[in-house]
């Protein structure tokens, strides 16, 4: 049997993880995609690490961590937050960069300042590429959730790791499918942001 | 062959008959149906009306992949597949055909050698290492490698600049005197149709205006349009007018050569820069000028650059057009130099410039 | 740093790292060897029949959001546990990054080279293996190189599931809070990771340049 507070409270510390890294990874990523738009070595220096840390195994990554940080929840958030940020600041990055030279130029040209033209041109066009790359990094960030139990953050992936140290098939039932219609739902509402924002946009 | 075909009247109750062994020019402008005419004899496109006849036999009935087999194609510029080198290019029908692979190797030096591209050097290059020519004379060598009877080009040398475009229109024309083909050819520079030609069918519309020899087309055209396309009204009178500068064709700067170099260094320099041909100035009055396939004949590939090539007539860029053609065709030359102040500026054609003037 | 050296030496012995690496590494290419294979068939199967493929990418979409763990709970009642589930759970992973790109390769080669190879004789199955197969190469290898990071990353996991592997030592390190291992382990699988990605690269961006148009 599987007792259904646990597994309530389980729930809700999963996702606390998930949106609490999302969160961070947002305002981390923003400041450092803006800079590479503006600063060609910023970018070059960016995107060559980002670039690497996506080819490192997510089991890694919550492992090194447990030096550096410690095991709970804050090193969970920590490692989620490393795992997931990559496709922010890339799908960020992209999305700014390649805004149209000549809309740009029209904000130049009514008196915008650098910051007012990422403010009020370059980020709503770039909206549908950010929220791609959110998708992609809330279905990333619900996999390291369940992977960072192993170093003592709690949520579903608890769940799954005790039903298997005890063989409790169930256990791990009771742990997996929540975390997968968590990832369903999640691709389902970026989905749905996404195509609405870009029916918005003019192109 | 005759056929009848209508969509969109893009071909318009076109009919007509090429005779075995000629070079059948189809000129028009773009639009005219002159590659959809091209198309519909290998059936890359059936005709909605009528039909297309092989030796009298009706296409139709033919298998499309073994009667394409039969009939060579070459098209402009993209023509060659960029993930294989010369030799898989123009075997790649006979392997597909199951011949064996000494043969096929056979196949495809005989053929680079009729194209002039010593096999040894091209073999295995990829396309993407080739100049605009050497793709060309490559694909010229896949559309004969199973030996059809029938050749149809599609603007083959539409994509090179002028001075190369003719050296492998003189090429085409040596090689083709030594093969017995049937040639349907399509473009839309008269000047080539001129050159190349035994017959021009003229098209406009979907539809064919005239077909005849060039003097034909030239001195006895069947109506307005056909003589507005030719251009034969009015072009003999500019005769005493232009200068050598305005006929001359410039020169590209990687085609000349000042400096003692060796043969050897020239042939790396040509083919580092893609040239088929280069001119070679000695001295402001004596000017030469030699060919890839001259050099890489070469024996003493040491020798200086200078000791060797064809020599050439210099012109001032003011000399009258009268005065080189009479001096050209006096000393039977058909090509000239032009010179300003000891710069070399450009080259002319003693036919091309009689064809701009026709 | 003799001290450092030792540490390595007797993590390494103590964790069988060598021994861990090679199952590591056989894993990684099998399930690699198997998914490109399955990728590519099947990019070529849609390909011919492309009704189907919305429904194709469609499923393995929803494959693609599942956590990797998760996945590995629905495996073990079939599977069992150890490396069957993990390698099949690479290759579900994996499918969808090759066959998707395979796909558009194999669907956006230029039209003019499909001409040509129509114009000389080509019947529609020599154009499909001749030309298009071979001109969607570079779009494959990179989704081969997106295959790679995954099935790297999974391996790894496959450690919580007595396959063996890598993920071994890190877990063992985690449990007995030996940091020592956790540092050496998590460095190598990193590097181990960021190699393959390299390698993987540099086959990617060869055969772009080589396909390259002139």
């Amino acid at each position: 049997m599987v007792a259904l507070l646990p597994l309530l409270d389980a729930i809700l510390q999963h996702l606390t993880l998930v949106f609490t890294s999302l969160a961070i990874g947002i305002s981390l990523a923003t400041p450092l995609a803006i800079l590479s738009v503006f600063y060609k070595r910023v970018s070059y220096v960016v995107l060559t690490i980002i670039n690497m840390a996506q080819s490192i195994p997510s089991f890694a990554l919550v492992a090194i961590i447990v030096p550096l940080v410690g095991i709970g929840f804050v090193p969970g958030i920590v490692a989620i937050v490393l795992g997931s940020i990559v496709p922010i600041v890339k799908n960020m990055y992209v999305g700014l960069a390649k805004t149209d030279i000549a809309l740009i130029d029209t904000g130049k040209g009514m008196g915008l300042t650098d910051l007012q033209i990422v403010r009020y041109v370059r980020l709503p066009l770039a909206y549908p590429a950010i929220f791609a790359g959110l998708k992609f990094s809330a279905v990333i960030a619900n996999g390291i959730a369940v992977l960072t139990a192993i170093i003592g953050s709690g949520g579903l992936g608890r769940v799954i790791f005790e039903g298997l140290a005890s063989f409790n098939i169930n256990k791990t039932l009771s742990g997996a499918i929540p975390a997968i219609l968590i990832a369903l739902s999640l691709d389902m509402i970026f989905s749905i942001a996404e195509k609405k924002l870009k029916s918005k946009s003019v192109y | 062959m005759t056929k009848i075909y209508k969509e969109s009247k893009a071909i318009n109750d076109l009919s007509f008959e090429i005779c075995k062994g000629e070079l059948f020019v189809i000129l028009g402008s773009s639009g005219s149906g002159k590659t959809t005419t091209l198309r519909l004899i290998n059936r890359l496109i059936d005709p909605d009306e009528g039909a297309v006849y092989l030796n009298s036999n009706d296409t139709k009935t033919m298998d499309p992949v073994k009667l394409r087999r039969k009939i060579g194609y070459v098209i402009q510029q993209i023509g060659l597949f960029p993930h294989m080198t010369v030799k898989d290019n123009i075997g790649l029908i006979p392997r597909l055909e199951k011949w064996k692979e000494e043969d096929i190797s056979n196949k495809v030096d005989e053929l680079l050698t009729l194209v002039a591209l010593p096999p040894d050097l091209f073999r295995y290059r990829y396309p993407n290492q080739l100049s605009g020519g050497q793709q060309q004379r490559v694909g010229l060598a896949r559309a004969l490698v199973m030996d059809p009877p029938l050749l149809l080009m599609d603007e083959p040398f539409g994509a090179l600049d002028p001075l190369l475009r003719m050296q492998l229109q003189n090429e085409f024309l040596s090689i083709k005197r030594k093969l017995d083909k049937t040639i349907v050819f399509v473009t839309h520079d008269i000047e080539e149709s001129f050159i190349l030609a035994d017959r021009i069918g003229v098209m406009h519309g979907g539809k064919m205006l005239q077909i005849g020899t060039p003097s034909e087309l030239l001195f006895e055209p069947s109506n307005e349009i056909v003589s507005k396309i030719i251009g034969a009204e009015n072009k003999f009178k500019a005769i005493r007018f232009l200068q050598a500068k305005d006929v001359m064709i410039p020169l590209d700067k990687s085609c000349l050569i000042e400096s003692d170099i060796s043969c050897k260094e020239t042939i790396n320099m040509m083919i580092s820069h893609k040239i088929d041909s280069c001119i070679i100035k000695k001295s402001n009055s004596d000017i030469a000028q030699v060919s890839l396939i001259e050099l890489l004949n070469e024996k003493d590939k040491a020798k200086s650059i200078l000791a060797i090539g064809n020599k050439l007539n210099v012109f001032a860029s003011n000399d009258t057009l009268s005065s080189i053609i009479s001096l050209l065709k006096s000393s039977n030359e058909s090509m000239a130099v032009i010179i300003d102040r000891g710069n070399v500026l450009g080259i002319v054609r003693i036919n091309s410039v009689l064809m701009n003037l026709v | 740093m003799a001290a450092i050296l030792d540490t390595i030496i007797s993590v390494w012995t103590t964790h069988q790292i060598t021994l861990r690496t090679i199952q590591h590494l056989q894993m990684f290419s099998i399930a690699l060897a198997i998914s490109i294979i399955i990728g590519v068939a099947l990019a070529i199967l849609v390909y011919s029949n492309p009704r189907l493929a919305n429904v194709w990418f469609n499923v393995l979409n929803i494959i693609e959001t599942i956590p990797e763990l998760a996945l590995f709970i629905f495996l073990l009642p079939i599977l069992g546990l150890g490396e069957k589930p993990t390698i099949v759970a690479c290759i579900l992973y994996s499918i969808l990054p090759i066959m998707r790109n395979a796909y558009t390769g194999l669907a956006h080669v230029s039209n003019e080279y499909i001409e040509i190879a129509k114009a000389i004789g080509l019947t529609k199955n020599e154009i499909l293996l001749k030309i298009r197969l071979p001109m969607a190469l570079p779009l494959i290898s990179s989704g081969i190189r997106v295959a790679v990071v995954y099935i790297m990353g999974i391996v790894t996991l496959g450690g919580l599931i007595a396959a063996g592997g890598l993920g071994v030592p890190l877990q063992a390190g985690i449990y007995r809070y030996d940091i020592p291992a956790i540092i050496i382990a998590a460095l190598w699988v990193g590097t181990l990771g960021v190699i393959f990605d390299f390698i993987a690269w540099v086959i990617e961006s060869r055969l772009a340049r080589r396909f390259n148009p002139w």
